[in-house]
């Protein structure tokens, strides 16, 4: 009995037929097709003798030192850790026990080579520290007072300067005003020019007058 | 089984030095044989399955019991096989005929009479095993998945970390591939 499954449609569902990964409505149609299609049941075959072929395929053996090299690995780090603390904890104890000891016999040590008492060094090492913490802010406090006036001279000056733009406002309401500031602005502008000193006019007006 | 898997996976999480011996020794094989089909060198194998035991066992407690051991397992195996093989660009040439997913579609063709006996003995032997290493490292991990370890095309998806669609386009064009490779006369008629 031919089923209306087409062949192409067959051939792609083949594989998973194969691997049994098929619903089984759909893998009975899979199966009346290869029944009645000649073409579909040779390429059956082939996929079948395929899988059984990579079923078949060589293996190898794991190393023998596997086991032992991943366990040696993987506890290593608890190995060391034990390891670190008792390391750590011998230092501490010995670091404690030099402690002690140079306290104790460091008085009479120093007394027999001649150096200073430890508790003068301490004491002159306080007061440097203390020094310079005091002498740092009363030095701030000086420059303060002595620049503080100057700058509050300089602050009124620069306020003041303010004023000037606003009296030229002022002088230059009236329309006599205006016409002087022109002709001036423009007078300003054409002495510049003549009077400028250039290559061109080494020998005129300006260089002249300059040059005295 | 699978609570004998359970308890050995709760005393290597108290970390029982028996225990670690015991899960490197029961999955040692299939490791290293799907590193070697991967790979494609037995000494790569072998460093590919001591790395996957050391950081199965150091990041067990973050493997989820409800997901099958053996996925996870092979999951980080098959991640370091191809990175080493992406590292050391060594890769196998490809057969012509695994385009990937956008390419051509397979064309169905008339494929004959079934193989006879001797064939499938052909099939079986050293050339089949040659066109399987001479495929990408992600069809041959896919046929190792399939048929060596049985994996259903689910367990394959979860493993490999692709689509379900992937692994059964993938499985096909294997099939397809070396169905022409071992009988190229099909193809003609």
């Amino acid at each position: 009995m031919k089923t209306n499954l087409t062949c192409d449609a067959c051939r792609i569902e083949l594989t998973a037929y194969v691997d049994g990964e098929l619903h089984p409505a759909v893998a009975r149609v899979i199966e009346d097709h290869t029944a009645s299609c000649a073409s579909c049941r040779g390429l059956l075959a082939q996929y079948q003798a395929i899988a059984e072929s990579a079923r078949r395929l060589p293996s190898i053996e794991a190393p023998a030192w596997l086991a032992d090299r991943v366990v040696a690995r993987v506890t290593r780090p608890a190995r060391l850790r034990v390891l670190w603390t008792r390391v750590s904890a011998a230092a501490a104890v010995a670091s404690f026990a030099l402690t002690v000891g140079v306290i104790a016999f460091w008085p009479r040590l120093s007394a027999q080579l001649g150096l200073p008492q430890p508790g003068t060094w301490l004491a002159s090492g306080l007061d440097g520290v203390l020094n310079l913490l005091v002498a740092a802010p009363k030095r701030l406090a000086m420059d303060v007072t002595f620049y503080e006036p100057i700058a509050r001279q300089i602050w009124v000056a620069i306020s003041s300067l303010s004023s000037i733009p606003r009296a030229a406002f002022l002088a230059l309401r009236t329309s006599e005003a205006q016409a002087t500031g022109i002709a001036l602005l423009t007078l300003g502008v054409a002495l510049y020019l003549i009077l400028r000193p250039s290559r061109s006019h080494e020998r005129g007006i300006g260089h002249a007058c300059l040059s005295l | 089984m699978e609570g004998d898997e359970r308890e050995l996976v709760r005393r290597c999480l108290a970390r029982d030095e028996r225990a670690y011996r015991e899960l490197v020794r029961t999955y040692q094989g299939p490791v290293t044989n799907l590193a070697w089909r991967i790979t494609g060198n037995a000494d790569d194998a072998a460093e590919v399955a001591q790395e996957t035991f050391i950081r199965v066992l150091r990041s067990l407690q973050t493997y989820d019991p409800q997901r099958p051991f053996r996925s996870w397992l092979f999951k980080i195996a098959s991640n370091l096989a191809l990175d080493l093989i992406r590292r050391r660009k060594r890769r196998p040439i490809g057969l012509e005929d695994l385009a990937d997913e956008d390419g051509p579609a397979i064309e169905a063709v008339d494929t004959g009479p079934a193989p006879d006996e001797g064939m499938r003995k052909e099939w079986a032997g050293a050339r089949f095993a040659a066109l399987v290493a001479a495929m990408p490292e992600h069809y041959r991990a896919i046929l190792h998945l399939r048929y060596r370890e049985e994996f259903s095309y689910e367990e394959i998806a979860a493993t490999l970390g692709m689509p379900l669609g992937t692994v059964k386009v993938r499985l096909h064009r294997a099939h397809e591939a070396l169905r022409k490779k071992l009988n190229p006369e099909g193809d003609a008629t």
